[in-house]
């Protein structure tokens, strides 16, 4: 998990709880972008040295990046992997640090809910009607629209988790711009 | 509400939020939600999700991580050393040979990786002990590996270049084929100033080593492969073989497999690592892809995009000036956003008035693409200047930083230099793919 956090003794049980569900899913979705890059090499050799046609791997290889994307937003929460521009709160001193971190995790985390709750919206109406996509392949939409709901609720709880850290004194650094 | 007003109230208030340290993705939502609450109600939110999820739905946006991949698993191997070493040797006779040979070898290897960071620490590493022990300035030295990092955005595979392609529905390929004479012309002029400033401050009071031809030729065969997939790679692009995403990802698995078995990196652990690395990356990139398609959508739905474009051509000023003042915009943003959020935030608005005023998009992109760089070794964020002083804490960031100035200064030559000539990004396109009408 890299040294940006404390680690072990002292951390309350819930902050670890969250931290392993994080990296369970960041490792998900490491897998997920794996796996991608195999089944476009596949499709690839399907398509040039066998002659045949492709009919799921684009769809597929789409869909699991926007579910990698998604289901790693946590993950990549926790190793300060999400730009930022951290330059007002250099100038501040360390309550003022503070203070602005918490604001700004806590609306993160409200925005990170909401779209979480329309998220599943979409999800349900999808599962409801049974939406399918327009293709040959006619995946079941509410497969890869799950990974909204899912995703940034654990978003969510790896930024509650940045917040009581926060509170607690540690404030995460962001180790950069760019 | 007067259009131009909202522009500018969206403007400051997208300043403030992203000032706050929040993630740049989630302010560019949490921007794009607030306005369009205020201005479309609460059904409007219902959107956000759909927008951000249809906005990914791209399979071009799969050679991102292809290329992360790629450059994480060239990053991880020995390649950096091995370059920095096959150049040196090979270019020991060159007059500030050693320099030269650095900054070669952070052109070619930050266009492998594609990573700034990455090739200041895998070419600084080497490269700056060596040449302070030979008596090379450390502003020389610190400055020119700075700047060396920042080529990878240019020279292809860029995954800057991939953004604002997909940002623009422009040509990858052709976009590709625009930032080799310029990044060409960056290194000339990076190592001429490399080479006047240790001539001025040194003499030519250097150390040089010698090499046997056999010492020459031993690190050639580990260098290849990494360049021959990258070249093979670049000819599928070309060759119209197959699309960047699909000739990305061969390229990605090939290298995997060259570091498993060239460079032995045979534990799960550094095989690990490799992916650990791109995924925070991709998702880091793609999470703000997303977020600026919500972003857009909302500036369009509320006219701002239009209006900004309506105003300027109304505004009838001369195309260098508009050009010089959009450059100046550019550099500000670079200071403080990644390249990344600064393409994806501002190429929407800034295409069409750079069209109407009768500039090429490609060459824009090369222009826009040296203001990042730029910004990469500028203060405040300028990562590569903390990667730096990371690596050789002997060397005092103001050094470092005077350092870099003069690399600055050559950067913003070769955009004057560019200007003048913009054939020096169009021929190489337009000769090997055709002219665009």
């Amino acid at each position: 998990m890299g040294t940006i956090h404390s680690k072990g003794q002292g951390v309350p049980v819930w902050i670890q709880i969250i931290r392993k569900i994080s990296t369970v899913f960041g490792i998900i979705s490491s897998a997920m972008i794996a796996a991608s890059v195999l089944i476009i090499c596949q499709m690839i050799w399907v398509r040039f040295v066998l002659n045949g046609s492709t009919i799921w791997q684009t769809e597929a290889v789409v869909y699991l990046m926007i579910s990698a994307v998604l289901l790693g937003l946590p993950y990549v929460q926790l190793l300060r992997g999400h730009v930022n521009v951290d330059l007002l709160s250099v100038i501040l001193n360390p309550t003022g640090q503070k203070i602005l971190a918490c604001f700004s995790l806590s609306i993160a985390m409200l925005l990170s809910l909401l779209i979480a709750f329309y998220g599943y919206e979409i999800f349900h109406i999808a599962l409801e009607r049974n939406w399918r996509s327009d293709t040959v392949w006619g995946v079941r939409l509410w497969i890869p629209y799950l990974s909204v709901p899912v995703g940034f609720v654990l978003f969510a709880l790896q930024l509650l988790a940045d917040i009581a850290e926060t509170i607690r004194g540690n404030i995460p650094k962001n180790p950069g711009g760019h | 509400m007067d259009p131009l007003l909202l522009s500018a109230i969206i403007a400051i208030a997208t300043i403030a939020i992203l000032f706050s340290g929040m993630p740049i993705a989630v302010g560019l939502m949490l921007v794009s939600a607030i306005f369009l609450l205020i201005f479309d109600g609460f059904s409007s939110l219902e959107l956000l999700p759909e927008l951000l999820f249809g906005k990914l739905d791209n399979f071009a946006l799969l050679s991102i991580p292809m290329f992360i991949i790629m450059g994480a698993a060239i990053s991880s191997s020995r390649a950096g050393a091995d370059l920095y070493e096959a150049l040196e040797r090979w270019l020991t006779k060159v007059p500030g040979g050693l320099v030269v040979s650095n900054l070669g070898a952070c052109a070619l290897f930050s266009a492998m990786s594609g990573s700034s960071p990455a090739t200041c620490a895998a070419i600084g590493k080497m490269g700056i002990p060596e040449m302070l022990k030979r008596g090379y300035p450390a502003t020389v030295a610190s400055g020119s590996i700075a700047a060396g990092g920042t080529l990878g955005i240019l020279i292809p595979p860029s995954v800057t270049m991939i953004i604002y392609g997909i940002a623009t529905e422009t040509s990858i390929g052709r976009l590709f084929l625009a930032g080799v004479l310029p990044g060409l012309l960056l290194v000339l002029l990076f190592m001429m100033w490399s080479i006047y400033s240790t001539w001025r401050q040194q003499g030519s009071d250097v150390i040089k080593k010698e090499y046997s031809w056999k010492e020459k030729f031993e690190v050639l065969p580990r260098v290849a492969p990494f360049i021959i997939i990258i070249l093979g790679v670049l000819y599928a692009l070309y060759g119209g073989v197959a699309t960047p995403s699909e000739t990305a990802a061969v390229g990605a698995l090939l290298c995997l497999i060259v570091t498993v078995v060239v460079y032995k990196l045979y534990s799960f652990k550094g095989l690990w690592s490799i992916f650990r690395d791109s995924t925070k990356e991709s998702v880091m990139i793609l999470f703000i892809i997303g977020a600026a398609g919500v972003f857009s959508y909302m500036l369009s739905s509320l006219f701002v995009t239009q209006s900004i474009a309506e105003w300027i051509a109304t505004l009838d000023v001369n195309r260098w000036i508009l050009m010089f003042a959009i450059n100046i915009f550019l550099l500000i943003a670079g200071f403080f956003l990644p390249p990344v959020a600064v393409i994806l935030m501002t190429a929407p608005i800034l295409l069409p008035i750079i069209i109407s005023a009768g500039f090429d998009p490609y060459w824009f992109a090369v222009i826009l693409t040296i203001n990042m760089e730029i910004g990469l070794i500028s203060p405040p964020v300028g990562l590569n200047l903390y990667v730096i002083n990371g690596i050789a804490p002997e060397i005092k960031l103001k050094t470092i930083l005077l350092g870099s100035l003069p690399y600055v200064a050559c950067m913003i030559l070769a955009i004057i230099i560019l200007s003048a000539f913009p054939g020096l990004v169009t021929w190489l396109p337009d000769t090997l793919m055709g002219r665009l009408n």
